[in-house]
């Protein structure tokens, strides 16, 4: 099986948060936590815009095999056992098991470097390989 | 198929990220505001064994090596890491050094339980510095 090595996984990661970055930075320029009387409709609704971004780009997109970032690195998420696309659902829980990896200090991050099958902790508990091609 | 780059070197690549990063953090922070907190400080108000790394990294790559000590020793380890690692790979990128031998599965337990070891002095040292022991 040909793994994702750590940097292509970080590569995928950052074009995916460029969208989220774009529409957080318009909220908080027009009508951030910066400006009178604190955050207004404006930001509320660009971080909105931004979480329905992320959540179609990694759940929906990753879950039929790439997110955007993904494909753009030449890279899939799959089913350990199956070797096919996870579905939304189970994407969507891979994306909420994160948290594990970030709780300990963003280790999870990390354990693509050292381990075997190139997974992280969410990757492990969900049962999910990212792979090249 | 032979790996490419061993456990240290990937390490050693994280090295030389982190330093990279550890250089322009100063001015990003001060630029935006942005911090990396530690999710466990923060959800529980305890360190994790990794706290402190941040600005370990930050003082090293200023020059302040023992202000880099304080916040978190670990830090020469990873420096120690990537000092040795990179130019083991630049000279394998000139056909000087061979591709790594992997370990055995006994070195591989013995490294992870001095990584383990490691850790847990890392985590005394931080709890001690935060005044919790």
């Amino acid at each position: 099986m040909n793994y994702a090595s750590w940097p292509q996984r970080v590569g995928a990661s950052l074009v995916d948060a460029i969208p989220i970055w774009i529409l957080i930075g318009i909220g908080i320029a027009v009508d951030g936590p910066g400006s009178d009387g604190g955050p207004g409709l404006i930001y509320f609704l660009f971080t909105l815009l931004a979480l329905a971004f992320a959540l179609y780009n990694r759940s929906y997109l990753g879950g039929q095999g790439a997110s955007i970032g993904k494909k753009a690195l030449g890279l899939k998420l799959i089913d350990e056992q199956t070797g096919r696309p996870l579905g939304f659902g189970k994407a969507f829980v891979r994306d909420i098991c994160h948290f594990v990896d970030g709780i300990i200090c963003y280790i999870g991050f990390l354990f693509p470097l050292w381990d075997a099958k190139r997974q992280t902790i969410a990757d492990k508990i969900v049962k999910t390989l990212v792979v090249k091609g | 198929m032979r790996r490419q780059y061993s456990v240290p070197e990937r390490l050693g690549g994280l090295g030389v990220a982190v330093a990279a990063a550890a250089v322009v953090w100063p001015a990003v922070t001060a630029g935006t505001g942005l911090g990396l907190p530690c999710p466990l400080r923060w959800a529980t108000g305890i360190p994790c064994p990794f706290c402190g790394l941040t600005t370990a990294a930050v003082e090293l790559t200023h020059g302040r090596p023992l202000a880099s000590l304080s916040a978190n020793p670990a830090v020469l380890g990873l420096a120690i890491l990537t000092a040795v690692t990179v130019p083991l790979v630049l000279l394998r990128w000139l056909g000087l050094v061979s591709l790594p031998v992997p370990w055995s599965a006994t070195t591989r337990r013995r490294i992870g339980l001095a990584a383990l070891t490691a850790a847990a002095a890392s985590w005394a040292l931080q709890l001690h510095r935060f005044g919790l022991v």
